[in-house]
């Protein structure tokens, strides 16, 4: 048998947004099927496979955890570590300004480590209560940032790219952090 | 009749599935059965959403089984067609077999 190894984005993106009860069930039936699949076909056509399968079944999962009655409290834990993440980000903004350095610029090169460092850690206490509640925190840290933009809060001109770092590394800051560190996890013992 | 013995069309391909396999089986024998039958490639989340819910439901059951390397260590979910998953099958079949009688001759023009 050949080894391998399925496309990792795609099982931390499973391993980040499938709910409980049927998560390890669902990527072991993947990754079973896509090792046949590498024996009949080629790596490239069992990884197209897997990925079609990926994008295909988050939705019916993510759908089908709305309809059992879960989402109220996956909110709620999302709003919960939401808030959370907002006054560690507060108190870290504070903390830069008084502490070490009251200049705009510094600020501006720190703000991006502060907000990946307070997202990474939201994703991380979200998927610690409920794997789910990542996909809700990932969509309310993309609405703040986007409203944030749109109101021009920042007070010193910055380039576009640097809005769209906020826009974009967030959100993933929030789902693959807590996919990242589980994988890490799981490898420990191995070796 | 029952409104929750009426069966959604992934519904009652699923419960055939697991009646032709005759026994446990998991998500991705019940998705290969079913592509191979009808053609129809179904995403392995759709079948375990249905599923999901067909054990809510009380029309099937599930169990956890042991895990395996080839499958990255992680173990299979198990599922099982109850009676009343076949009585509810049944009268699907009867309420579809009902619906088409006599309706032979007028296939051509529908």
């Amino acid at each position: 048998m050949k080894t391998c190894s399925p496309p990792t984005f795609a099982c931390w993106l499973l391993e980040s947004v499938l709910p409980d009860p049927y998560r390890e069930a669902i990527l072991g039936d993947l990754i079973e099927e896509y090792t046949l699949r590498i024996e009949s076909t080629s790596r490239f056509t069992a990884s197209r496979w897997f990925w079609s399968q990926t994008c295909r079944s988050v939705p019916s999962m993510v759908w089908s955890s709305l309809r059992s009655g879960n989402c109220f409290m996956t909110v709620s834990i999302a709003m919960g570590v939401y808030i959370l993440m907002g006054t560690l980000k507060f108190a870290a903004d504070l903390m830069i300004s008084k502490v070490v350095s009251p200049d705009q610029a510094t600020r501006v090169i720190l703000a991006p480590i502060v907000f990946l460092t307070t997202t990474a850690i939201g994703g991380c206490v979200a998927a610690r209560i409920r794997r789910g509640a990542t996909i809700f925190l990932a969509l309310f840290v993309t609405i703040t940032v986007a409203i944030l933009i749109d109101l021009k809060v920042c007070s010193i001109p910055v380039p576009w790219w640097y809005q769209f770092g906020f826009l974009t590394l967030g959100p993933l800051a929030v789902i693959i952090t807590p996919a990242l560190f589980g994988r890490l996890k799981q490898r420990g013992p191995v070796t | 009749m029952k409104r929750g013995e009426l069966l959604g069309s992934l519904e009652h391909i699923i419960l055939l599935a697991l009646v032709r396999l005759d026994g446990d089986a998991h998500g991705m024998i019940v998705r290969r059965e079913i592509e191979e039958r009808t053609g129809r490639n179904i995403s392995i989340g759709a079948v375990y959403a249905t599923l999901e819910r067909l054990e809510a439901k009380g029309y099937v059951s599930s169990f956890t089984g042991e895990p395996t390397p080839e499958r990255g260590g992680r173990a299979k979910r198990l599922f099982r067609i109850e009676a009343a998953g076949k009585r509810a099958l049944q009268i699907s079949e009867q309420t579809i077999r009902s619906m088409t009688a006599d309706l032979k001759d007028r296939w051509g023009t529908i």
